[in-house]
């Protein structure tokens, strides 16, 4: 099962994401329609992505009355039906991270469904702050960066 | 998903990145672009503007029929009739006026390379020296820059670096690829400073961003490099067995105290000590880049050389890490410069910006509307434009405009009706990049790739056809003799040994020469000298000083106290490259467009708030669009910006046309004197209701 990884530490929070996924979900490039947002606070110069994780034990998934909410086999996203979604928002309250969003015109929750297996906000990520890997490999991308970080407290040559 | 749908690769051109892509066809129709992810360029990744290429191609706007300005209006004429009338006009005024009074203009739209080279080789093969283009304003700046101390402006090797120093450069709006090349750098534990007025989206993620006053790049530059002396920290060999000039490069940076660099730049003198123990520690593998943010100033090229110097002294020059010197795909050459060179014919800014056109053959857009309106030196009659909209991007909007108005024949190509298409006499439909073929070159990675045709419609040329029809009709024809493109782009390739069948096999790019570094231990440097020109006997013999002298910005020798506010212009946006994408509707629908960013503190005092009106001034003009009020650390206090291309707010109504860097003749963009004032009562929704 593959996941979207974030990397604050590579976000420059240019939108790609938000417009790749607001055009697959609605045809536009406004943010309200994306499942991925990017939040950016320039004071501290932090770039925060999120998107769903795509919990094992996703409370979205259990909180649910309407039973909409649903993990896809095939490729392991949780999934909201819009059909049986009946706008309660409580998966919205469930979620600890935020992913879900209420689309005010369809009445309906919704969040990312990794667009069945190929996410568009990775493949129009230019920094490469968001990856698409599997889940057992997930934030490798730390362990890189530690290595690094250690190897220039080492003082190894050839290292900055 | 459709059975019938297929997939092709090739690469974007909504900017000049050239990543490649994957194009979806679906019954001859395009129905989605992404990235193709075995290309080394951009591994699959891909910005936003290069799926809309399905928007431009498609656009309801779009033109497919030759459109002539007629008393009562626009009229669509056949394309035959068009190009025998244009090609019986442009006759007529060679033959009164002499070849000279025609010019040919290229603009970014169609890209550089074979594109750039065939409008050079047609207006030299009717006779006139006169080729424009959107060079005498970007890109040739740096490359001058680079070229007088390098012999080339040189690629950064991002994928090896340990330290990525960018000045006035934010590459994921303005080169959106490079991000992940930089992203990658830091991962593996390199480090990024940024310099810029502005926090850009890169600075976001650098390790130190430094504001810097705009202008004064110069000042800092020589500061490292006298701070680097002072340490010792440079790279001996280099410079004693490869260079020229060293004892007037140390004799002059001695006055750049940490001190007065912070009096001049606005960056704090201990930063300056800071930036140099970086850039000692991770030398060579110092990738040293300047933007366009360089280039629009009135001391721009000596402020560019003097960070060009920075590259011999790191030895990151050809360095692995460091500024590789690319070596080009070899192809046949198509300008005329060796057969015609016409310089006899005097062309335009030949005189006036030497080296411009002594270095790139580039005539100078901003006196041609001069010789436009004056006839001096000589009469400029005709003007075939092709993808550029100057009477939105060149400085001076209303002087463009009265110019190009002025011409006896104005023809334009493009793919809308646009601002400087109104103006023309007869505007033909072009060809979008997915309806033409092209080599492109990669120069960092020193792959070919060949572009792919993927659609066509009937009536609408490709640039090839274009000028090769009206060579024809003008009697230059043996010049054109390719029957089409393809034939063309098999004649380009012969001296590379490659074949178009062998290219169009390889969409993920031909490696067409290993990537070598550190060629100028064995093989001279293209300077005059063989050797990095600290001092530059060219530019000396020229009138200019043979060392990157820093001269401060007027702004802050001379400030007026009428015009209080520095106006950077044309930092660029993701969704829009210059005046194009401002059609696509849920582009312009992204975002607050145009807007013009502003410090917190200079808004409270002009008691405005984020997305009030102002009303902005120059000595040149007067517009006036909706305020950004930045965070205290986006912007420079005193400081603001304003992109370039939009119609509603067009910022070169503000901009001179008579103030330029006097090596390059680039004109002074982005540290133009202004005023701000508020509009009064502005309505906002509530308060119009109530």
């Amino acid at each position: 099962m593959r996941i979207v990884t974030m990397d604050p530490d590579s976000c420059v929070a240019c939108r790609n994401c938000e417009y790749a996924c607001a055009f697959k979900q609605a045809q536009t490039f406004e943010r309200r329609d994306s499942n991925i947002r990017v939040n950016f606070y320039p004071e501290e110069r932090v770039c925060i992505p999120g998107t769903c994780v795509h919990c094992e034990e996703p409370w979205c998934l259990e909180v649910c009355p309407a039973s909409a909410i649903r993990r896809n086999p095939d490729i392991g996203a949780v999934e909201i039906d819009p059909e049986r979604c009946a706008g309660c928002k409580m998966c919205m309250l469930a979620c600890p991270y935020g992913a879900i969003r209420f689309d005010a015109r369809a009445r309906v929750a919704r969040k990312c469904d990794l667009c069945g297996g190929d996410p568009r906000c990775v493949k129009f990520c230019i920094s490469g702050a968001l990856q698409y890997v599997e889940a057992e490999e997930a934030f490798g991308f730390r362990r890189t960066s530690f290595d690094a970080h250690l190897m220039h407290m080492l003082g190894k040559k050839g290292q900055p | 998903m459709s059975q019938t749908r297929q997939v092709f690769q090739t690469l974007c051109r909504m900017c000049d990145d050239h990543c490649a892509i994957n194009v979806y066809m679906e019954e001859g129709r395009i129905a989605d672009i992404d990235g193709y992810e075995e290309h080394p360029w951009n591994r699959g990744r891909l910005c936003s503007k290069g799926r809309a290429a399905i928007d431009l191609v498609y656009h309801p706007d779009r033109l497919f029929k030759p459109l002539k300005r007629t008393p009562s209006g626009w009229q669509e004429i056949p394309l035959e009739q068009a190009l025998d009338e244009i090609a019986g006009k442009l006759a007529r005024i060679r033959d009164a006026h002499g070849a000279r009074s025609i010019g040919v203009w290229k603009g970014e739209a169609v890209g550089f390379a074979q594109q750039e080279d065939l409008a050079r080789r047609f207006v030299h093969a009717i006779g006139s020296p006169n080729y424009f283009s959107n060079d005498s304003m970007c890109f040739n700046g740096r490359w001058i820059g680079y070229g007088t101390v390098h012999g080339a402006w040189s690629v950064p090797d991002y994928e090896h670096t340990r330290l990525v120093l960018l000045w006035g450069a934010n590459p994921p709006h303005a080169h959106p690829n490079m991000t992940q090349m930089i992203m990658r750098a830091r991962r593996r534990g390199g480090k990024l400073i940024v310099l810029d007025p502005r926090l850009s989206a890169v600075a976001r993620q650098a390790d130190l961003h430094a504001p810097i006053r705009p202008g004064t790049d110069g000042a800092l530059a020589w500061g490292l490099i006298r701070a680097l002396l002072e340490r010792g920290a440079y790279d001996r060999e280099l410079v004693a067995n490869h260079s020229v000039g060293f004892p007037q490069l140390q004799a002059y940076a001695g006055r750049f105290t940490p001190e007065y660099v912070e009096g001049e730049t606005g960056v704090p003198a201990s930063l300056v000590g800071e930036i140099a123990v970086a850039l000692a520690r991770a030398a060579p593998a110092v990738v040293n880049y300047v933007g366009n943010g360089l280039e629009h100033h009135e001391n721009g090229i000596n402020n560019i050389r003097a960070v060009a110097y920075l590259d011999a002294l790191l030895g990151a020059l050809d360095c692995k890490g460091g500024n590789r010197l690319a070596e080009g795909f070899p192809t046949n050459r198509l300008t005329l410069y060796e057969e015609r060179p016409l310089t006899d014919l005097e062309p335009i800014g030949a005189k006036r910006f030497p080296v411009l056109y002594g270095m790139r053959q580039e005539c100078h857009t901003m006196t041609a509307m001069d010789a436009i309106l004056s006839g001096r030196p000589y009469p400029l009659k005709a003007m075939v434009l092709t993808a550029a909209n100057p009477a939105m991007t060149n400085p001076n909007t209303e002087k463009v405009r009265r110019a190009l108005g002025a011409l006896e024949l104005f023809v334009v190509r493009d793919l809308f009706l646009t601002e400087t298409a109104q103006l023309a006499h007869y505007v033909l439909p072009a060809a979008s990049f997915l309806e033409r073929s092209e080599l492109h070159a990669h120069a960092m990675f020193q792959v070919v790739t060949l572009t792919r045709k993927l659609l066509s419609f009937p009536g609408v040329q490709d640039e090839y056809q274009f000028w090769r029809d009206l060579a024809h009709r003008l009697g230059a024809g043996a010049y054109f003799p390719w029957k089409n493109e393809e034939e063309l782009t098999r004649w380009l390739l012969q001296p590379s040994g490659l074949t178009l069948e062998q290219l169009a096999a390889h969409p993920e790019g031909y490696p067409y020469r290993p990537v070598r570094y550190e060629k100028w231990r064995e093989m001279p440097l293209r300077t005059p000298s063989g050797k990095v020109e600290f001092t530059s006997q060219y530019l000396k013999d020229l009138g200019y000083p043979e060392l990157a002298e820093y001269r401060p910005p007027s702004y802050q020798s001379s400030p007026d106290p009428e015009y209080p506010f520095v106006l950077v212009t044309g930092a660029r946006k993701l969704l829009f490259y210059h005046s194009r994408f401002q059609n696509i509707e849920r582009f312009a629908r992204a975002g607050r467009n145009p807007e013009m960013e502003m410090h917190p503190a200079d808004a409270a005092r002009l008691a405005l708030n984020d997305g009030d009106r102002a009303r902005v001034s120059s000595r040149v003009g007067t517009i006036e669009l909706p305020v950004t009020v930045t965070a205290p650390n986006e912007i420079l206090p005193g400081t603001v910006q304003i992109t370039h291309g939009y119609r509603q707010a067009n910022v070169n109504l503000l901009t001179p046309d008579d103030v330029f860097d006097p090596i390059s003749g680039f004109p002074l963009l982005k540290a133009l004197p202004v005023k701000v004032e508020r509009l009064g009562n502005t309505v906002t929704p509530d308060s119009a209701i109530s």
